[in-house]
């Protein structure tokens, strides 16, 4: 590779760092990705998605993502006797990186389209500047317009994954509880999840699990008198 | 009516529960006026979003004249944006630059393009050399669009639909060539005639759109039973023309109170002190003031 020109490789270094927080991200949510995927070398990423000049080529950097077991049984909500073997609430992820200098309905519309015609439960859709006001509108009415995957859309700004937050020291471990764990829990401790301390799904941590309203997350802190001590956060 | 008993009346007064119940009830009526009207604004917003959606997608035809439009097209586009609030047809003309579409809804060209790909443009408009941005500079493929678009965008109202008494608002007038292929019922504007318009500001846009208006209202006003040239009932300029800024001439200083020590209050009528009295104490004051000058003088450095 010749030398290329400082932004481009600039560029080419940026998104090496956000497609390894991207595939971070997937891991600890719980889909399948590989060591390598996590930690593969920018030389590696730059033969693989750059171009002979020396550019990046987002849309090769396109991949999808499947949940592991342990994911899998997390999303599954406990049987009932009406439902004895509940679907889980969880499916193959499609992740895109988009680097238009606006995204708007078209790009939103397109990329549901996209979702819906590849049978994806849920999207993640990476952009380099914020959607336009009405996509946003889109993004959040998503639910009442009434198409688009079940698992619903995601949007993050290349900005916010050039490092991973979560590995931060000041940032403790997140752990989604299953929906039987969460009934155990409550049980336990008799509460209802309304007692519970609460955590916004806009929260940028949240936002990397993914988390869904209703959830609960284990949050495990480390401490210099108690050890580790862990306390419990429902997700709104 | 005789007059009521104090006794009976305090009576009712101290049995609590009624009082409460009605205070519970003017709450609860203050909450559900408060759920409706949200219910409102989210079913409003979603019928934007959907409009917004559509109408980016026009027209429906490839080949469609932006000056002569299909008439179910017109009728959808003025049927569609009668809720919009101005911001929310910005959002629809930048939802169609997005897509590549010249932001007027009734034209299937694509969007403008600008000499050069940088986001500031330079631009020889009749004031000179302008700065402009290039998403401005490509919004529309004409200023002939950008004009029919602007006459769309000044008969918006500025409050949200959710908040409008009765019905979403009146009905939104286009600009067409073809007033005959469309429904007679339809006030759809036939352009008087195309004025050209080599090297169009946004501003004149904006001004012939107005103009445009202003004629608008004064059928309007002829329909309502004003006379024409005649202030209208709903005449804005009524307060608008009136206008004037209050230009500060001195820092403003706090209130004081009237000094005691001048001697004056005794002469003060409701505060004021005519004009002989304060005259007699000031020409015996202007001794001692001079007095103070010099002392202030005197001081060294
Ligand atoms: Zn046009």
């Amino acid at each position: 590779m010749a030398e290329s020109d400082p932004k481009a490789r600039q560029e080419l270094l940026d998104m090496w760092r956000i497609y390894r927080t991207t595939k971070e991200m997937c891991r600890d949510r719980g889909y399948n990705v590989l060591p390598e995927e996590c930690d593969i070398k920018f030389d590696d990423f730059s033969r693989k998605f750059g171009t002979e000049s020396g550019m990046i080529n987002r849309g090769q950097m396109n991949f999808s993502a499947i949940p592991s077991e342990d994911m899998v049984r997390k999303y599954t909500p406990p049987a009932t006797a009406k439902t004895p073997a509940p679907e889980a609430q969880i499916g193959t992820l499609w992740v895109e990186f988009n680097g238009d200098e606006a995204f708007g309905m078209k790009h939103l519309r397109d990329f549901i389209t996209h979702l819906t015609t590849g049978s994806y439960y849920s999207g993640i859709m990476i952009v380099v500047k914020p959607l336009s006001g009405m996509a946003m509108r889109a993004l959040r009415g998503a639910a009442q317009l009434g198409n688009g995957p079940n698992g619903g859309v995601e949007v993050f700004l290349e900005q916010d994954l050039k490092i991973n937050i979560t590995k931060h020291e000041l940032v403790p471990t997140h752990l989604l509880l299953s929906a039987e764990e969460k009934q155990q829990l409550l049980k336990r401790y008799r509460l209802k999840e309304t007692q519970l301390p609460r955590i916004q799904v806009t929260d940028p941590v949240a936002k990397y699990y993914g988390l869904r309203r209703g959830q609960v997350v284990k949050i495990i802190r480390k401490s210099e008198t108690a050890g580790r001590y862990a306390s419990y956060r429902w997700a709104i | 009516m005789p007059p009521k008993s104090i006794l009976k009346k305090s009576a009712v007064a101290a049995n609590a529960p009624p009082a409460a119940r009605a205070v519970n009830g003017r709450h609860l009526e203050t909450a559900v006026h408060h759920a409706n009207v949200l219910e409102q604004r989210k079913r409003v917003e979603l019928d934007i979003l959907r409009s917004v959606m559509e109408l980016m997608d026009f027209p429906s035809q490839a080949d469609a004249d932006s000056t002569r439009p299909s008439p179910s097209d017109a009728q959808r586009f003025r049927q569609a944006v009668v809720a919009f609030q101005p911001s929310d047809y910005d959002a629809l003309i930048e939802e169609r630059n997005i897509a590549d579409k010249c932001g007027y809804t009734l034209c299937p060209r694509p969007k403008g393009k600008a000499p050069s790909t940088a986001r500031k443009q330079f631009v020889e408009t009749s004031k000179g050399v302008q700065i402009v941005d290039r998403k401005k500079l490509e919004m529309w493929c004409s200023d002939d669009c950008a004009r029919r678009a602007l006459f769309v965008k000044v008969q918006l109202n500025e409050e949200p639909a959710w908040l409008r008494q009765g019905d979403y608002g009146t009905d939104i007038e286009l600009m067409v060539e073809n007033a005959e292929e469309h429904h007679k019922t339809l006030p759809l504007r036939l352009k008087k005639e195309v004025t050209p318009a080599p090297q169009d500001t946004e501003e004149e846009d904006a001004a012939a759109a107005w103009a445009a208006r202003d004629d608008a209202l004064a059928d309007l006003a002829i329909e309502r039973g004003e006379k024409p040239g005649r202030l209208s009932k709903a005449n804005k300029d009524l307060i608008t023309d009136k206008i004037k800024e209050r230009v500060t001439k001195f820092p403003p200083m706090p209130p004081s109170l009237p000094q005691q020590s001048s001697g004056q209050s005794h002469m003060a009528i409701e505060g004021h002190v005519p004009k002989s009295a304060r005259d007699a104490e000031q020409a015996k004051d202007s001794d001692d003031e001079d007095d103070e000058q010099d002392w202030d003088k005197a001081l060294p450095g």
